[in-house]
């Protein structure tokens, strides 16, 4: 006799044989994953895809790239760490890379191609190091700012004539946690949060990332953008009316920081061999070509063309080192969220 | 809500054996069920006491987050309700023209992710967008007219995306409703704005409140839309504290806040919906003739074509506008072929899984005492409220720690849109249950009919235009899934949703509109093909 328990069991048997189905069909990438080299990279995928697509040309080695935010995928690596996923990490920021580094997350790695990159940009023990660089500029709209007017000084911002037209991305881009820790390097807390009230009493805007700010900036939503160096490239490529200042760079002036893309070997990679070789790889001239070009990055390592961009070495920046300005992003946040949550 | 027996499956002449797989049955769901989303749940209470603070969010501001959450999350729902009630009423019940089409349309929205919408609304009615352009243009006025940022741009947005929810509960439940009740209290004299008042929306109450709290939920847990549209809420607070300070304490801390405040809402509901009951005296759903809309016909369809233009052809009109030309579409579609059987695959899987184990919840946690039901349908509601990045990362954590072999399969993607949409068939099934008279199952086994024969004569055939419309509903949501998707899938596995957010990160804006295009298209298509079937009465 039929009864609502064989319906119920055969429905959940259907349910099983389904899902078990649909389970042998599907693909199982952790499996088949072992000998492939697994990046999770928080660098745009138009940047890393043709490197990576050379690596494996010239080596054979199968790449998975995992393509997501710097920050998220941070914090699955966190999430991973009794059993690591993924062999590589790449990042928008070094501070980032520093937070890892102190959580035991990272593997260093030093080599002759890893020893290239000037101090500033990579980090002391090799547990990481930058791979190409973004200048901090002031991007402006040039329907709303004549040449001649764009700011010269970001400390400039806080006159009332600019009241209601400036904006940055929040700290959820590192890149912009990054620049006011510098700020505090260079000029204390107190100077830092006087100067950051001022810019938010004249009306800056706190955005949610940099796509926003230079997209804000060439509509002319805004009239100045608190932003990185290829963004002025990406905003032109869309025919946006914009114009690019490099700020501070005046004899005696404060610098405008560089921040390097960075790379790391995750702490416990099954690929610890092909990780470091794809670390030498990126940091190699034909790997540096490739990025630098793909993305309107600046190259780090000195013998590197740097194409349309403006070279690191022609960009007076901060003498503050990356150890010192990991220490400082976490007082900096702080501040900063005390002045404005929406930070 | 009549109360039935306590446990199913007593049937007129219980065997003990039959009591005791019963019970077996229910006690396996219920494990089931707890072993799918109470692992995340607790790792978030146990993370939240472990935390002890919230971090950068100060107790005042918490109230404010709260605050904004919430009105923010009424509104939407208000504003979908008045979208969707009027559309469903119109495509099920009159001679509106072009009904058909426009019932296929009003689910349309629903394929288009949130965040999507927000995009194109943000070129449309943004500071610097299209129609501030043209009025300064027709009136040479600098002033700004309209700016979509901020709070109200945000239940804008959310209602327009979500109404469709309570659409299709609504129209299934108008479908299933015998008209002839209606039919009767107009023979009686009661006009035609009576009968809707006092006759239809009181039975369509169950529906209606059912997606209803889909919208309110969606709205509480959405993330993407809200953080381009500029609006603090709880999730734009959780994502903060999560990726610029790594602080995962305050993250849980904050996300068990809002689960909590998700179960007071499911609460209400429950109290809300407990009090009358609505019960179909007969299961024919007859067709009913089209009430004539006579000369309120063309304002009608004026009505109609304004909240699908807003919500359907505005939005896709944009996205259409920024793809390039059809030599780059193809381009596009050969290039990513991979990632539309991916996201096929998985939402189908997701789909399916979530119809069978939905209606398996929904038909237990009516036969069992109330109190177990509640129970059942509540946990499962739970799972719609963890905020995706939240749901991921602890996912990451046990499963990667605990069953390492399901962690880096896309088996883990599956488990997430169970846990995050599993609410949805539960939802659907339970209030299309509740809209069946309980003496119609009692009068069929008084004659005899086994309990099988039950279900599968009289139950099934009643909620079948609602399994299919819930199939749709988790493909859909699957189909449009981002913030989890984003962290669980294995390298080098990536879905429509995750191309559209890459090259939208990446300012590829001619990609993103036609893979969102493309999004949209495969979303829609298994609603199309619901809705031909039942045109044709095959299903």
């Amino acid at each position: 006799m039929r009864s609502d328990i064989t319906i119920v069991f055969r429905t959940a048997a259907a349910a099983l044989l389904i899902a078990s189905a649909a389970g042998s069909m599907a693909p199982f990438p952790a499996e088949a994953a072992s000998d492939r080299l697994v990046i999770y990279s928080g660098r745009k995928e138009k940047a890393i895809k043709p490197v990576v697509e050379a690596f494996t040309k010239q080596t054979g080695i199968q790449v998975d790239l995992k393509i997501g935010k710097t920050s998220g995928l941070a914090n699955e690596i966190r999430m991973e760490k009794v059993r690591p996923r993924g062999d590589l990490f790449i990042s928008t920021e070094g501070g980032i890379m520093e937070v890892l580094a102190k959580d035991g997350l990272l593997d260093p790695y030093q080599s002759a191609a890893t020893k290239a990159v000037p101090d500033e940009f990579k980090s002391v023990t090799g547990a990481w190091t930058g791979i190409s660089g973004r200048a901090r500029i002031l991007l402006y709209n040039k329907n709303l700012v004549p040449e001649k007017e764009a700011p010269k000084s970001i400390l400039e911002l806080t006159d009332p004539k600019w009241k209601g037209k400036l904006a940055i991305a929040g700290t959820r881009e590192r890149t912009s946690l990054a620049w006011a820790a510098s700020l505090v390097a260079m000029k204390g807390e107190a100077f830092t949060r006087d100067y950051i009230s001022k810019l938010q009493a004249n009306g800056l805007k706190i955005l949610t990332d940099n796509t926003e700010v230079w997209q804000g900036v060439g509509r002319g939503e805004f009239a100045i953008g608190l932003t990185n160096s290829p963004n002025y490239y990406l905003a032109k490529q869309n025919n946006l009316p914009v114009g690019v200042a490099y700020p501070d760079q005046e004899v005696g002036g404060l610098g405008t920081p560089i921040n390097p893309n960075a790379v790391a070997v995750i702490k416990g990679a099954t690929n610890l061999a092909t990780a470091r070789k794809f670390i030498d790889f990126l940091l190699s001239r034909e790997g540096q070509r490739i990025l630098v070009t793909q993305d309107y990055e600046m190259p780090l390592l000195a013998d590197v063309e740097a194409g349309e961009v403006l070279p690191a070495k022609a960009i007076k920046r901060p003498a503050v080192t990356a150890q010192r300005l990991a220490e400082l992003e976490e007082p900096t946040l702080a501040l900063l969220t005390s002045l404005n949550p929406n930070w | 809500m009549t109360q039935a027996a306590p446990i199913a499956l007593t049937s007129p002449a219980p065997t003990a054996a039959r009591g005791w797989l019963a019970q077996a049955g229910v006690i396996a769901l219920l494990v089931g069920v707890g072993l799918l989303i109470l692992p995340p749940l607790l790792y978030l209470a146990a993370s939240a006491v472990q935390a002890g603070s919230l971090g950068a969010v100060s107790i005042g501001s918490l109230g404010g987050l709260v605050f904004t959450t919430l009105s923010l999350a009424t509104l939407a729902t208000t504003w979908a309700m008045m979208l969707a009630l009027p559309l469903a009423w119109l495509v099920v019940r009159t001679d509106l023209p072009f009904r058909n089409l426009c019932r296929w349309l009003a689910v349309v929205p629903l394929a288009i992710p949130s965040y999507i919408g927000a995009m194109a609304y943000i070129a449309l009615l943004g500071p610097v967008g299209s129609v501030n352009a043209w009025f300064t243009t027709l009136t040479g006025s600098q002033q700004q007219w309209i700016n979509i940022y901020g709070f109200w741009g945000g239940v804008f947005v959310l209602g327009l995306f979500t109404y469709p929810y309570i659409f299709l509960l609504a129209s299934a439940a108008l479908e299933a409703t015998n008209p002839s009740v209606e039919e009767t209290a107009r023979s009686l004299g009661e006009s035609p704005l009576g009968v809707l008042r006092r006759v239809t929306l009181p039975m369509l109450r169950p529906s209606v409140l059912a997606g209803g709290l889909l919208v309110f939920l969606y709205a509480l847990s959405d993330f993407g839309s809200l953080s381009l549209l500029r609006v603090h809420v709880f999730t734009t607070a959780i994502y903060h504290q999560l990726n610029t300070r790594f602080d995962q304490a305050s993250s849980a801390m904050l996300s068990f806040v809002l689960v909590l405040i998700t179960l007071a809402v499911l609460v209400g509901q429950r109290i809300l919906l407990s009090r009358r009951s609505y019960v179909t005296i007969t299961g024919t759903a007859r067709m009913a003739r089209p009430l004539r809309l006579g000369r309120w016909r063309w304002p009608a369809a004026a009505l109609t074509g304004g909240i699908l233009g807003l919500s359907v052809f505005i939005p896709l009109g944009v996205l259409l506008a920024q793809t390039g030309s059809g030599g780059q579409f193809l381009e596009v579609l050969r290039e990513q072929g991979r990632f539309i059987q991916n996201s096929l695959v998985m939402a189908g899987m997701a789909a399916t899984l979530a119809m069978i184990l939905g209606f398996l919840i929904a038909f237990t946690a009516k036969h069992a005492q109330r109190r177990t039901g509640a129970v059942l349908t509540g946990t499962i509601q739970v799972g719609y409220a963890i905020p995706g990045t939240v749901l991921g990362l602890s996912l990451i954590l046990l499963y990667n720690t605990y069953l390492p072999w399901l962690y880096g399969t896309v088996g883990i993607l599956v488990l997430a849109y169970l846990i995050r949409f599993l609410t949805q068939p539960v939802q659907g099934v339970e209030s299309a249950l509740a809209a069946i008279n309980p003496h119609l199952e009692e009068a069929a086994r008084s004659l005899a009919a086994s309990p099988g024969a039950v279900l599968r004569q009289i139950l099934a055939p009643l909620v079948r235009p609602t399994l299919f419309a819930v199939w749709t509903l988790v493909f859909i949501s699957a189909m449009k899934e981002l913030d989890a998707t984003l962290l669980l899938r294995p390298a080098g596995f990536d879905t429509l949703s995750v191309r559209v957010y890459i090259h939208t990160v990446e300012a590829e804006y001619a990609k993103a509109g036609t893979l969102a295009l493309l999004l949209i298209a495969f979303t829609v298509l298994p609603w199309s093909v619901v809705t031909h079937l039942q045109e044709k009465k095959i299903v």
